[in-house]
């Protein structure tokens, strides 16, 4: 086992803007956690609803259309992250997202079988 | 002398005629792909594969239909109607040198035919359908071709326009295809009733957002390219013969043809575009497709006898009237026209058809505007009772309507077993001993009890599932 097994693995996981997307990236590279998973995802929050329409006839959208991103890391803090993602997200009006901070039990990697941090 | 060759004229003229309306027939063709995606894109994605399959019907049943039956319906109709013999009304079957006039008739048939499904898309029983395509080929649509085209009770030989001294005007089908297609379309609507969720318990209209805006535009540009077939095609004469042998190249029919349908097109989408812009806000691209295809219509029965500019303000007349005429019919009628084929080949049709004398190249006649009314009238009634008795008839055989767990399900797996858009499919063999739903893999998606307890043993799903 290596020194770096007790060190924690989190999972920062945060809801956010589609258009954000690029400055999030950003911010996490600078911060040093480049790597993250991005997915497609509707949702509701504080947003208000807002009005589609079809042939002039409007129906009501409460599911806002926003990205997911997924960050797990060992050796950065989870903090830094999240910080990174409010940074880069952020546009003081209700929908900019949500960030939460998971603790993760174990990591694999895949390719090589490395376990814990090093997997990360 | 400036002939070079020894050739008969008229053997020539027909040569070039003939080639010219097989080129238009396959373009009119080209028009099912275009009524296919515009459906397609105006219904949910639950529903597509069940608007192509009744696209495909259209076309695969219809053409072996009017070859047997509906060609034949329309001699015999327009010879009942205007005194004639009926002898010969089959003999296109056996006579291999009317089947170039026959494929070019039958092109129209399939689109009087295909229009009805944009109408009754996500709620129809498929069986229904192809039965009520069966009839429309072979008995609504030709009556009216035989009432018109036909030589028959609106022609000029015919009972009512004899007695007007007048033929009915309507050149490449605005009411004869268009119309006759948007009526039986609404009724048929009306007669399946509103999909599930399109009105609220006040009675009040609740949007049902299609899938692909960009399947029903595309659809509505194929669509216009194949109607240049449909309208300058049916000036199916390009070179003329005169008693004394000289061919003249009928540039300048043609021409209007070309000019008026365009300028139609154009009109009708301009005005859908603003209409749409006045009352709710912004320019709506679903209604400037449909209010393109609006202008088409209603210039389709007046290309070659309007002015220009009259052939404009027909075509910019059916795009202004596409949003309201729709509105009537979902809010008013409270019949849940999916693709609003009533606005758009219904009312346009009429007004484009009823009002060819105000803008005639040459000048008003009474009579025949009386008798543009009344042809309007005629057809309009012989459709929605010949569909209402179909339909009720076709109901009492199979119903008209698919059941209310099926319509939520969506009509593609429901009726034809299908997913148009799967989300994720298996990319190789797998041992097929090991079903990872934890039962045995079925195509009908049901589950066998003996091997539902097998593969799950005594805990997990397999239980619950039996």
């Amino acid at each position: 086992m290596s020194e770096s097994a007790d060190t924690p693995i989190k999972m920062v996981m945060a809801y956010i803007r589609p258009d954000k997307l690029g400055d999030v990236k950003q911010a996490l590279a600078s911060a040093g956690a480049p790597s993250l998973t991005v997915t497609n995802v509707s949702g509701r929050g504080s947003q208000p609803a807002k009005k589609g329409q079809w042939r002039g006839e409007e129906y009501t959208v409460d599911l806002h259309q926003k990205v997911k991103i997924e960050c797990v890391v060992a050796d950065i803090p989870a903090e830094d992250v999240v910080e990174a993602i409010q940074d880069g997200a952020q546009t003081g009006e209700p929908g900019d997202g949500k960030i939460f901070v998971l603790p993760v039990d174990s990591a694999s990697q895949i390719r090589t079988g490395a376990e814990g941090p090093d997997a990360v | 002398m400036s002939t070079l060759l020894q050739v008969d004229p008229t053997t020539v003229a027909n040569g070039i005629n003939n080639v010219w309306v097989l080129v238009v027939t396959f373009l009119i063709f080209f028009m099912q792909p275009g009524f296919a995606l515009l459906e397609s894109g105006q219904v949910r994605a639950k529903n597509v594969g069940n608007v192509l399959m009744k696209n495909m019907t259209d076309w695969i049943l219809g053409t072996l239909v009017y070859f047997v039956i509906g060609a034949a319906v329309v001699g015999i109709v327009g010879s009942l109607t205007s005194g004639g013999d009926i002898a010969g009304a089959f003999g296109h079957i056996a006579d291999s040198n009317a089947w170039i006039g026959w494929l070019f008739g039958a092109v129209f048939a399939m689109t009087a035919a295909t229009i009805v499904s944009g109408a009754v898309a996500e709620r129809m029983n498929f069986d229904a359908y192809v039965l009520f395509t069966v009839l429309m080929v072979a008995i609504i649509y030709p009556v009216v071709v035989g009432f018109t085209w036909g030589g028959g009770l609106l022609s000029s030989s015919g009972f009512i326009g004899g007695a007007l001294g007048a033929g009915y005007l309507d050149f490449a089908g605005a009411t004869v295809v268009h119309m006759c297609g948007g009526v039986a379309g609404l009724v048929a609507a009306k007669m399946v009733g509103a999909r599930k969720g399109r009105y609220d318990s006040n009675g009040n209209s609740q949007a049902i957002p299609g899938h692909s805006m960009l399947l029903a535009v595309l659809g509505t540009f194929i669509l216009a390219f194949g109607w240049y077939g449909f309208n300058v095609g049916t000036q199916a004469t390009i070179l003329a013969v005169a008693d004394d042998g000289t061919l003249t190249f009928m540039g300048s029919a043609l021409g209007r043809v070309a000019l008026v349908t365009t300028l139609g097109m154009s009109a009708g989408g301009a005005m859908a575009m603003l209409t749409s812009a006045r009352y709710q806000g912004k320019p709506d691209p679903l209604w400037t497709a449909n209010g393109i295809l609006a202008g088409l219509v209603a210039v389709t029965g007046a290309v070659p006898h309007v002015t220009w500019w009259g052939g404009a303000l027909l075509g910019g007349l059916g795009g202004f009237l596409v949003l309201p005429a729709f509105h009537f019919t979902v809010d008013r009628l409270k019949v849940d026209d999916v693709c609003g084929v009533f606005a758009v080949h219904g009312v346009a049709g009429a007004v484009g058809t009823a009002l060819i004398p105000i803008f005639a190249v040459g000048g008003f006649a009474l009579n025949q505007f009386v008798l543009q009314i009344v042809g309007v009238g005629v057809i309009a009634l012989w459709t929605i009772v010949a569909s209402a008795v179909a339909l009720a008839a076709i109901d009492a055989v199979v119903g008209l309507r698919v059941t209310e767990e099926e319509e939520t399900e969506g009509l593609d797996e429901g009726e034809h077993g299908v997913a148009v858009y799967p989300e994720f499919v298996p990319n190789e063999t797998r041992d097929s001993t090991v079903a990872t739903d934890g039962g045995e893999l079925r195509t009908d998606g049901g589950c066998s009890l003996g091997n539902a307890v097998d593969s799950s043993g005594s805990s997990g799903s397999g239980g619950e599932r039996r």
